[in-house]
């Protein structure tokens, strides 16, 4: 993998020597003590292994454009950019460094101050007006259904130009029907209660996640309410520091969650329930919502949990040999490894093998394989390769996006391993189904 | 910034680099550079004119053989993880780094041997020989992080030192470019060597003998099963006069770690890792071998820990528990992050018997220098590592910090002890070589290093200050920055 900026990315950036000392909450940089432990665990450095497309360089190359030492030039920003903000480097670091703040402000920064070439000013824009609009996406994937349904992807994956086709692999074809997860009788009021959040992409991508994350809270006992409205937790806006957008996203999904009080509250994405937990975070200096957004950051918790709290049970077995994929926001963000690996494992007949590199990203990272393709395929590549080598039957994860990227990339190589959903996974195992 | 010296890296030198390693591992421009300009000792900082990141021992024989023809210096890193400006360029217009030479070669179980290039991360040795019941000893706390080119260079040593040696003891045999680009094998898969042990002075050499490109390891087998006990003491003196008693009762444990009140809160804070926060001290002492023999072992440590005035000695009761002591212990260093802006570890060793004594002396250097000193060390073999905090926007504190270390290894000598237990001298102590060195000492290590690199140019201003400014070194463009 070459580090060499790319040409035409930033071409236009226009390079400032003077400190930039609001390119990020320049305290924080000081937690950084600049000892190397996080190296490895960041997937841009193990693929190009140069230090500037570390958590230590990149920490460095902030803290020298805050003080005006380099200026905001392409080789600065083409390394800002390759940041996957998978905060893995947040569970390796002893120091605490709060690098998922840093980098936000950063790239919010750089969207006041830089200029992007038209091209990835077109693409940008497209991303920020579909991706939270889950109804834009359905129109948009209208004809491709239609192709899928006369059979024509191969012959339109050949005719698509190169850099299309990877985009055009991530949508699944036509989902063969999944189990879906029965709860026998309605919980009583008195039970615990539990709200999904229905994110834009499984919402129309992948909508057995979020009904089977209900149907299994609700066989555990919990009593699901629904959202009135939905609207995008705003991840997207987030990582990519449009921090306007983002809050107006949380105002509203506070406004809905708050009706719920008490409740927990989850995604079948984990990525958008790291976001869900961060609102506290994003809306501490909006006086109106500070204080409802802290109580819905602090209901935020994650499936395994909620159902190893219930004791959740599989009255049949399921024999499988299964690896576990760990999704960023949900071991980095949320800190969640060993209970979706406990609930596995309670599964009758259920064999976990571990993968190397389980919480390596796999470079689906929200919107980054379409921004940052090159980086996105390797990171893919190197995933897939330590699925195949565990000899398993299924991959399980917690997150739509690592859904897609994986599930291309093993389709690319013609391997039948299945990737699943959590959810999706319990209700094949509890149907006994073996599809 | 600039260290070219009478160099010659104009453009043509670059272009010849360039034709060798490829545009894709060749850095020239400043902000790339920016992020190579100091390791983990941030006190100093010289950001080098290229940097090349080539793949394999070939390249860096011709590269080499071009900066040989130039007369250009040049500077090794691994992974930057050095603690004593080991990888700052000083005088050394080109930096070579190995992160990309990271293959394991070849393991091989029944001689109990792996092959690695230099750029292979400590740690994943071990990941790649667990599952077989195999470890590789030396573990520093960085091993997640550091190359074995950079432990042959520093000789590291980690926690398990103590039972188990540093890293020249697990070095069979190594492959090395020297500086005018001749690619040379020393030692070799055998245990026993025949004639000079050149590749024993290889490790330690900080890579001023040139650049170090494969190894062999030994590979040590995992211990049957470990006890793993946590001390709990009211004061550092009370814990150091027990790891005395220990050794002298004859039990050698496979670790032996110190942690003070200061670091025990800062882990505390990073990980709860559930250690007492009123303790002064604590240790953690580890003891592997034959299952049978453990469970006695352990009752005789937690009765000499008692004996010399432990309040309470806890065993680890699983895999678990342990890992959590280990975790805490591991990344202490970086937990103390959270407790100021920098810090700079102090390396220093003295008599094992004499460790209370060196504890004081840095407790009343740290009062005297109005400076926070915490203590996290491996006191088996009295390797102390005094952290000393400071803020580097502070120019007095900085200073301070600079000159309370100094007098902390001054007072390591007069006891007996040494400089350096596993750190190396880098730029940090060249100056205070004198100490434990004669002219003369100097002079024949300079000699030795001559044979490997006589025109000096690897590494060059490293370890050995230059003849006849045997105190004050001056080193030539260093950008300090206070
Ligand atoms: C948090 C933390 C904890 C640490 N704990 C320990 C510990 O417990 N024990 C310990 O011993 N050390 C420890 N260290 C220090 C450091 O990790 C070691 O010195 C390590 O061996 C350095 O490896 P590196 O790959 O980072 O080398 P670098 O820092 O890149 O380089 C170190 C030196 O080695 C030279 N060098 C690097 N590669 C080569 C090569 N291939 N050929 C020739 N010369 C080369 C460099 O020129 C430099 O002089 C710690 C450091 C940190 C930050
Ligand atoms: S981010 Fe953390 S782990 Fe990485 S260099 Fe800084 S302090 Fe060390
Ligand atoms: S967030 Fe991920 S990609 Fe970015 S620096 Fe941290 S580990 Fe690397």
């Amino acid at each position: 993998m070459a580090t060499a900026p790319k040409s035409t990315s930033a071409a236009n950036a226009a390079p400032r020597r003077q400190p930039a000392r609001d390119i990020v909450d320049y305290e924080l940089l000081f937690d950084c003590v600049h000892c190397g432990l996080c190296l490895e665990s960041c997937p841009t450095y193990v693929v190009t292994r140069a230090e500037m497309d570390s958590p230590r360089g990149r920490i460095y190359l902030m803290k020298a454009l805050a003080d005006g030492a380099v200026a905001l030039d392409a080789d600065a920003l083409r390394h800002l950019d390759l940041c996957l903000e998978c905060r893995g480097c947040e569970t390796a670091c002893p120091s605490g460094v709060r690098y998922g703040k840093l980098i936000e402000r950063a790239r919010e920064y750089v969207n006041r101050n830089v200029r992007r070439p038209p091209l990835e000013r077109l693409r940008n824009w497209l991303i920020a007006s579909i991706f939270p609009y889950p109804e834009r996406l359905k129109i948009l994937l209208a004809p491709l259904r239609a192709i899928d349904r006369l059979g024509m992807r191969p012959l339109m994956r050949r005719l698509a130009p190169a850099g299309m086709r990877d985009w055009l692999d991530l949508i699944p074809p036509r989902a063969a029907a999944q189990p879906v997860i029965q709860a026998a009788a309605p919980a009583a009021d008195s039970a615990p209660a539990a709200v999904v959040h229905h994110g834009c992409v499984a919402r129309t991508l992948l909508e057995a996640e979020n009904r089977n994350t209900e149907g299994a809270l609700a066989a555990a006992g919990y009593r699901v309410v629904r959202m009135e409205r939905t609207v995008c937790c705003g991840a997207l806006d987030l990582h990519h520091g449009n921090f306007e957008r983002a809050r107006e996203f949380a105002r509203a999904n506070v406004r809905e969650l708050g009706r719920h009080g008490g409740a927990a509250i989850l995604s079948a994405a984990s990525g958008c329930s790291a976001v869900l937990a961060a609102y506290g975070d994003l809306l501490a200096g909006d006086p109106e919502f500070a204080a409802a957004a802290r109580a819905v950051s602090a209901q935020v918790a994650d499936l395994s949990t909620l159902l190893l709290r219930r004791n959740f049970n599989f009255p049949r077995g399921f024999p499988a040999a299964v690896t576990y994929h760990d999704s960023c926001h949900l071991a980095h963000g949320l800190g969640v490894r060993e209970e979706p690996r406990r609930l596995l494992r309670s599964i009758p007949g259920v064999e976990l093998l571990e993968m190397n590199e389980s919480d390596l990203c796999c470079g689906s990272a929200g919107s980054y394989n379409l921004t940052e393709p090159a980086m996105a395929r390797e990171l893919v590549r190197r995933k897939a390769d330590n699925i195949a080598a565990t000899g398993a039957d299924y991959v399980v994860l917690g997150n739509p996006g690592c859904e897609l990227q994986i599930a291309a990339e093993l389709r690319r190589r013609g391997e039948k391993i299945r990737v699943m959903h959590l959810a999706d996974f319990l209700a094949l195992a509890l149907s006994g189904a073996d599809i | 910034m600039a260290s070219s010296g009478n160099s010659a890296l104009d453009s043509a030198a670059v272009a010849e680099l360039r034709a060798i390693v490829g545009d894709d591992a060749i850095v020239s421009r400043p902000t790339e550079l920016k992020v190579y300009e100091c390791d983990g000792w941030t006190i100093e900082k010289s950001a080098p004119e290229l940097l090349l990141r080539p793949r394999s021992a070939a390249e860096i024989s011709a590269v080499l053989k071009v900066l040989h023809r130039r007369e250009i210096p040049f500077v090794p890193r691994g992974a930057g993880t050095g603690l004593s400006g080991g990888c700052l360029p000083v005088g050394a217009p080109v930096m070579i780094c190995t992160s990309r030479m990271n293959r394991i070669l070849a393991i091989d179980y029944a001689s109990r041997r792996v092959e690695v290039e230099s750029g292979v991360v400590n740690l994943h040795v071990t990941n790649a020989v667990r599952e077989r019941g195999f470890f590789y000893a030396p573990d520093p706390s960085s091993q997640m992080a550091c190359t074995i080119g950079g432990n042959i260079a520093e000789n590291s040593g980690g926690p398990h030192t103590l039972k188990y040696g540093v890293t020249t003891n697990h070095v069979l045999g190594l492959e090395i470019v020297l500086p005018d680009g001749e690619i040379a094998e020393l030692g070799g898969p055998a245990e026993e060597r025949l004639g000079y042990d050149l590749a024993g002075a290889i490790v330690g050499a900080e890579g001023t003998a040139g650049i170090v490109t494969r190894a062999i390891l030994k590979l040590t087998r995992e211990p049957e099963e470990r006890r793993t006990l946590l001390a709990i003491f009211a004061g550092v003196g009370a814990a150091t006069r027990t790891v005395s008693a220990i050794i002298s009762a004859g039990v050698i444990p496979g670790a032996i770690e110190m942690m003070d009140r200061l670091i025990i809160e800062a882990v505390e804070d990073a990980f709860h890792a559930g250690l007492p926060r009123d303790a002064g001290a604590v240790l953690i002492i580890e003891l592997d071998g034959i299952a049978a023999a453990l469970d006695a072992q352990a009752a005789e440590v937690a009765e000499l820990a008692r004996a010399a005035g432990a309040r309470e000695v806890r065993l680890a009761r699983d895999e678990s528990e342990r890992a959590a002591l280990w975790k805490a212990r591991k990344r202490a260093f970086g937990a103390v992050g959270r407790l100021a802006p920098n810090y700079a570890t102090q390396d220093g060793v003295v008599p094992r018997t004499r460790l209370p004594e060196i504890l004081r002396e840095i407790a009343a250097i740290a009062e005297r220098y109005s400076l926070k000193i915490g203590n996290v060390f491996h006191a088996g073999d009295g390797n102390i590592h005094p952290i000393v905090l400071y803020d580097e926007r502070d120019a007095d504190e900085t200073r301070r910090a600079i000159e309370a270390g100094r007098e902390i290894l001054r007072a390591c000598v007069a006891m007996g002890g040494s400089l350096t237990g596993e750190h190396g001298i880098g730029v940090e102590k060249m100056a205070e070589m004198p100490l434990i060195f004669s002219p003369d000492d100097l002079i024949v290590m300079s000699e030795l290093r001559r044979v490997f690199d006589p025109e000096q140019r690897a590494n060059p201003n490293k370890v050995i200050p230059a003849p006849g400014s045997c105190v004050e070194v001056a080193a030539p463009r260093r950008q300090v920055v206070l």
